[in-house]
């Protein structure tokens, strides 16, 4: 376990420079919010809004939110705008993506990136966002949070289900970075047993197939890959796993998480005749290492933040399965 | 380099490499190309039943494909139809005896891979071009059918269609290359896509969200695929599928917004694609593309060699 450990530390640190944590979030802190992709309105980021000054931190509502282009929160001028402010605001620890959609590809190239290297600060959030955490981690090696985002924050805290709850709870914990994070699995019995370490990367799997070939495009070699997806055919859920087969991305992984997929039934006589679980199966064959399914990350109201790019360290038994934040990335 | 172009006596193997097609819904087809002069090798993929979406299971589907690929009696292969399932057989096929006997490839939408991938890799010239139940229902005596016969004979072919209000005039006289957008997309970054620097691209898709158009449209531009066109071809878009708030613009708006800043000829509305019009494309052969205000043509010099 320890050979393992050293050489998935040199691996990280051989990738584009040693990974940058930004500086986790004191009470009194501010946590911008603006929406890259969607729209959303006022109204609705209210929820996420009040609990998050309920646990200390301040908050401030870019100009999209509450902004229509069609199924985009504001032009991709405004939302371009709103994002680059937010990466300029030395005063902000994190940038909170109100919600995904699509249309973060629109603004990705024309972002200016650099001044996170002088003030670094979270990046938050999952689904189209894939596309800046994505870019986030290849060109700056900058850690970000993989999370649920506003629109997922329940209007009535009371009523809400306990793993929503304890999903929008590790946000706050992960942004805190005063507790390692943990993560425990149901096992399932397609599981493969191993242990793995490496930086935890990946997310939506359609967006991560649409950044090959681009800049954007991630380096899974000696890394934790995780990957989900919602409303899409099991065809082409297997079409992509063998595109990340076929662009290197399964080959050298430690691990593989996969989380929630939300399949799209078959149409009638085009039945493919295989599930998720044998999609994947097949495609990890070849090669080692542990691999677990049904991971409480995606598209469901069990959707724990991550550290995105921090070294983990997951454990896949029969019993149980394990996620683990490496100790030496957690500050005091 | 140019496949022989087919000469009647020649024989032409239907097999199914994706997904499962009847082989009543290919038998027009079959009929056809006899009457054409053609003899017919119909391969087990073809009515292929594996009880499930495929047309056989990978290791049948591979062996069929293998097995026209390296049989010197067999001058073309026309996929029954598409589908998906060429991604998982692709790297498995052995392309040793094609590159040095090379044949004609003929088919469209997830056939995009292999022509993408003989292209890349052996740059060898391919058909895209309409697939056995085009043959269906007149489709034998329509146009697009008889665009594909005079395409593997070797013939002179001139296509023309309607001037579009976003076309981009200009004369080009280039390979073309291309197919469908999801198929390009899916090959980004793999070993299978080839290069469109200097080329004309043509594109089409079927039943893809528009917010999907716009993102794949826009991985090919982020993946360095449309800045050195030598033209570009869009074809038919169709069945497209929008969400719940519309999308607020078609396919060929949001094709026009992110290609703005090139100034290559441009035309909309080509010919080619899963619904109306299809007609049969050259791959890596030259052809002259003119696009002017009131006309736009695309001609293909018979025998492959450019005028």
């Amino acid at each position: 376990m320890l050979g393992l450990s050293a050489m998935s530390v040199v691996r990280w640190r051989e990738d584009r420079g040693p990974l940058l944590i930004p500086p986790y979030l004191k009470p009194g802190d501010t946590i911008g919010i603006t929406c890259p992709a969607g729209d959303i309105t006022e109204k609705e980021i209210q929820p996420a809004v009040q609990l998050i000054e309920s646990w200390g931190f301040r908050t401030l509502t870019g100009n999209t939110v509450g902004k229509k282009d069609f199924i985009y929160g504001g032009t991709d001028a405004e939302r371009l705008a709103d994002f680059q402010q937010m990466l300029d605001n030395p005063e902000l620890k994190a940038i909170l993506c109100a919600r995904g959609g699509y249309g973060s590809v629109h603004i990705v190239d024309q972002l200016n990136f650099s001044p996170l290297l002088k003030y670094p600060k979270w990046v938050i959030g999952f689904s189209d966002i894939t596309v800046l955490l994505c870019h986030i981690h290849a060109n700056l090696h900058i850690a970000s949070i993989h999370s649920k985002m506003c629109n997922s924050f329940p209007d009535d805290w009371t009523k809400a289900e306990p793993v929503q709850i304890a999903s929008i709870l590790s946000l706050r914990q992960a942004l805190s970075g005063n507790e390692t994070m943990k993560y425990t699995a149901v096992p399932n019995p397609q599981n493969r047993p191993g242990a793995a370490e490496g930086q935890l990367v990946g997310g939506n799997l359609k967006t991560l197939e649409t950044l090959s070939g681009t800049r954007s495009d991630i380096d899974t070699a000696g890394k934790i890959l995780f990957v989900e997806d919602t409303g899409e055919y099991l065809y082409s859920i297997d079409r992509m796993f063998w595109h990340l087969q076929r662009t290197g991305k399964l080959e050298h992984l430690t691990g593989l998480i996969v989380g929630g997929f939300k399949v799209k039934p078959d149409d009638p006589g085009e039945e493919f005749g295989r599930t998720v679980y044998d999609i994947v199966a097949e495609r990890v064959r070849p090669y080692g290492y542990p691999v677990c399914f049904d991971f409480p990350v995606g598209h469901q109201k069990e959707n724990y933040a991550f550290k995105y790019g921090v070294p983990h360290r997951l454990v896949v038994g029969t019993d149980q399965v394990n996620l683990t934040e490496s100790t030496q990335t957690v500050t005091s | 380099m140019i496949p022989p172009y087919l000469r009647p006596g020649d024989t032409i193997a239907i097999i199914c490499p994706a997904g499962y097609m009847a082989l009543e819904r290919a038998q027009t087809c079959i009929d056809t190309l006899r009457q054409w002069g053609y003899q017919i090798r119909i391969g087990q993929t073809l009515g292929g039943d594996s009880g499930n979406y495929f047309s056989g299971s990978d290791e049948e589907r591979l062996a069929d494909l293998q097995q026209m690929l390296d049989d010197p009696d067999v001058k073309a292969i026309l996929c029954g139809r598409g589908g998906y399932g060429l991604t998982r057989i692709i790297d498995r096929i052995d392309f040793e005896h094609f590159r040095a006997n090379p044949k004609w490839i003929i088919g469209y939408s997830d056939i995009t891979l292999l022509h993408a991938h003989i292209e890349a890799n052996f740059g060898i010239a391919t058909l895209h071009a309409p697939m056995a139940a085009a043959f269906n229902d007149g489709g034998a005596e329509g146009p697009d059918v008889q665009s594909l016969r005079m395409a593997m004979e070797g013939k002179d072919l001139w296509y023309s269609c309607d001037p579009h209000s976003f076309n981009r005039t200009g004369q080009v006289s280039a390979a073309v290359t291309g197919g469908n957008l999801a198929l390009l997309a899916h090959i980004a970054g793999t070993a299978s896509a080839a290069p469109t620097d200097g080329k004309i691209l043509f594109i089409e898709d079927v039943g893809e969200y528009l917010y999907n158009i716009d993102r794949m449209f826009r991985q090919l531009e982020r993946s360095g695929r449309l800045d050195r066109l030598a033209g570009l071809l869009v074809g038919s878009f169709t069945d497209g599928k929008d969400t719940v708030r519309p999308f607020g613009a078609t396919a060929e708006a949001i094709i026009r917004d992110v290609i703005r800043d090139y100034d290559y000829p441009v035309c909309f509305g080509f010919p080619v694609g899963h619904s109306g019009r299809n007609v049969a494309l050259q791959t890596g052969v030259p052809h002259r593309l003119s696009i002017a205000d009131e006309s736009v043509s695309l001609y293909c010099p018979g025998g492959g060699t450019t005028s």
